[in-house]
């Protein structure tokens, strides 16, 4: 196996902190469980991708991770133990989930929807309006500008996600849990996407991307976590390089399937 | 100047209606609940301040922040313990059939100790702003509608403002429109569910107070205040606060003009008849389809 040089940033050098520890993660829906016991960290200034196919439980461990759904086992949050199914306690200390099919107000304003990223961290709307994690969430995305007050719902489903990913940032996350952003985008839509969260990374915010297709998550990502079947093979250290999937390209093969 | 007259009637009645389906439609958005219990609230309010003036002795200021404070204790306390079982648990209970239920049982329990406790004659809360009617030109404004214009304005206008400009309002918005994304940035959904029952209960009780001197009540007048609201409120597919405050004033002004033009007697019938014919004219564009679906 390829060691690759982890030239890009904090990542691998020791005095980076850890950012988020998970021990012993279970999640279940009712008697089917999702996530079997993942046990991972990423540290200060990572992009993690959590790779896998469809199905075995790769957005359920950051729905867990979140608070979003109950969990079995610890989270840290930069070393404080997480509350279970506390959102706003992961959020105020810093992890903020872009989730899976973005989730937007479809009839409030592109605006407002950015806008409600900040209801993590204040109650005043003229706060958020002055904030500087409000600020940069919409410099971050020229495109949307002309759609400030049209209604999200009626946006594409590339603004749509960056919405989502604006909301995201208006909560002024240390560390930015991004669900699939790319699921049913057009290629260069999705390339956009990416290139957004290149510089959301480069700007210092940890990133963690959950992603079916390895190879575009691993443009980005200096490290991965591996799910399969519920279970999360922590890849520790430096990015597995593409090469090492069964299909580098995209889908994985069907989970039976050999 | 029978038109004028008409108008300023229908607009009248027609605000008591758009209150009462904005504040249906309002908890249906952020709970899924149809309140069937927001009529009761309005009788409890006429009702209670009827008792506690007339018969208790009481001032009139007293009785009446003491008939709001038990309605707004009251319904804190439905739904702390009835909806926080029903909806908050493991497996919350869901579905518009099956949730109507608890709003449905809750009226009949107020109906029932209502007619315990006030009895079964007509009665009202007094007047709040007594005089003869005031006149403009040949227009006639009753001093009572002009109380409950007021009360539609400023209440309405609050809540307007609360939901245009506070991040609150937006949040509660948001709680309404997508629970997953609302408790994504940490929006508490059940806060809001309570925040809004507590206080449509209470709105609704300030209305009946002050509608009362025109209609006056029975102890079964909720049933029917809670049918007008909802009506209404179903022209916005349940969702949509706005178009039931449109629908709701509309409605009342139609009413007017029936009574006024066609028939007193079989206004009620045109007019429900009307409103039916619009359903099956514009199913999609009133919202009805919404409504089933969703």
């Amino acid at each position: 196996m390829t060691q690759l040089p982890s030239a890009d940033g904090p990542a691998g050098s020791p005095a980076a902190s850890v950012a988020l520890a998970v021990t012993g993660l279970s999640v279940a829906y009712g008697n089917v469980v999702a996530v079997h016991d993942a046990t991972f960290t990423v540290t200060e200034g990572d992009a993690c991708a959590i790779t896998g196919p469809n199905g075995n439980g790769k957005s359920s461990i950051l729905m867990g991770v979140t608070g979003m759904l109950r969990r079995r086992g610890q989270v840290a949050i930069f070393g404080a133990p997480a509350k279970n199914g506390d959102v706003k306690w992961a959020a105020r200390h810093g992890l903020t989930l872009v989730p899976e099919r973005r989730q937007l107000y479809p009839d409030l304003t592109t605006e407002d929807n950015i806008i409600l990223g900040c209801y993590t961290w204040t109650r005043s709307i003229g706060k958020a309006r002055r904030s500087d994690a409000y600020g940069r969430a919409i410099e971050l995305f020229p495109e949307l500008k002309p759609h400030l007050k049209q209604v999200a719902g009626t946006l594409s489903g590339g603004q749509q996600q960056m919405v989502a990913i604006a909301r995201g940032l208006a909560a002024n996350p240390k560390i930015l849990a991004v669900d699939e952003p790319c699921l049913g985008l057009a290629e260069a839509v999705a390339k956009r996407v990416y290139d957004v969260l290149a510089q959301i990374h480069a700007a210092g915010t940890t990133l963690i991307v959950v992603e079916e297709a390895p190879r575009r998550a691993l443009t980005l990502c200096n490290r991965r976590v591996e799910v399969r079947n519920g279970i999360a093979v922590d890849s520790r250290g430096d990015a597995v390089p593409p090469g090492d999937t069964p299909d580098p390209d995209g889908p994985y093969p069907p989970r039976n399937a050999a | 100047m029978k038109f004028g007259n008409l108008i300023i009637a229908g607009i009248t009645t027609g605000s008591i209606y758009a209150m009462f389906a904005v504040c249906v439609a309002v908890w249906y958005r952020v709970s899924n609940i149809l309140n069937l219990a927001v009529g009761d609230f309005a009788m409890v309010g006429a009702l209670g301040v009827d008792n506690l003036y007339r018969v208790k002795g009481l001032p009139l200021p007293a009785a009446i922040i003491t008939t709001l404070a038990v309605v707004a204790v009251f319904a804190y306390l439905y739904d702390q313990v009835v909806l926080r079982i029903a909806q908050d648990g493991r497996r919350p209970i869901e579905g518009i059939v099956v949730t109507f239920f608890f709003t449905f049982a809750l009226s009949f329990f107020i109906d029932g100790v209502a007619k315990v406790l006030f009895g079964t004659d007509v009665h009202a809360a007094p007047t709040l702003w007594s005089g003869p009617s005031l006149t403009l030109g040949s227009l006639n404004f009753e001093r009572s509608g002009l109380l409950v214009l007021a009360c539609a304005l400023i209440i309405g206008g609050a809540f307007w403002l609360y939901i245009k400009f506070t991040l609150g309002g937006k949040a509660l918005e948001a709680s309404g429109e997508n629970s997953v994304g609302a408790r994504i940035v940490g929006i508490d959904t059940r806060q809001y569910r309570r925040l809004i029952f507590v206080g449509t209960a209470v709105i609704a009780a300030v209305f009946g107070i002050v509608e009362s001197p025109i209609t006056g009540f029975t102890y079964l007048s909720g049933a029917t205040i809670s049918l007008t609201g909802f009506i209404a409120a179903a022209y916005g597919g349940f969702r949509k606060p706005g178009r039931a405050l449109v629908a709701g004033l509309s409605i009342g002004v139609l009413e007017a003009l029936l009574g006024g033009y066609v028939s007193a007697e079989y206004g009620d019938t045109v007019l429900y008849a009307i409103l039916a014919a619009a359903i099956l004219a514009w199913p999609r564009a009133l919202g009805f389809e919404s409504a089933v679906s969703g």
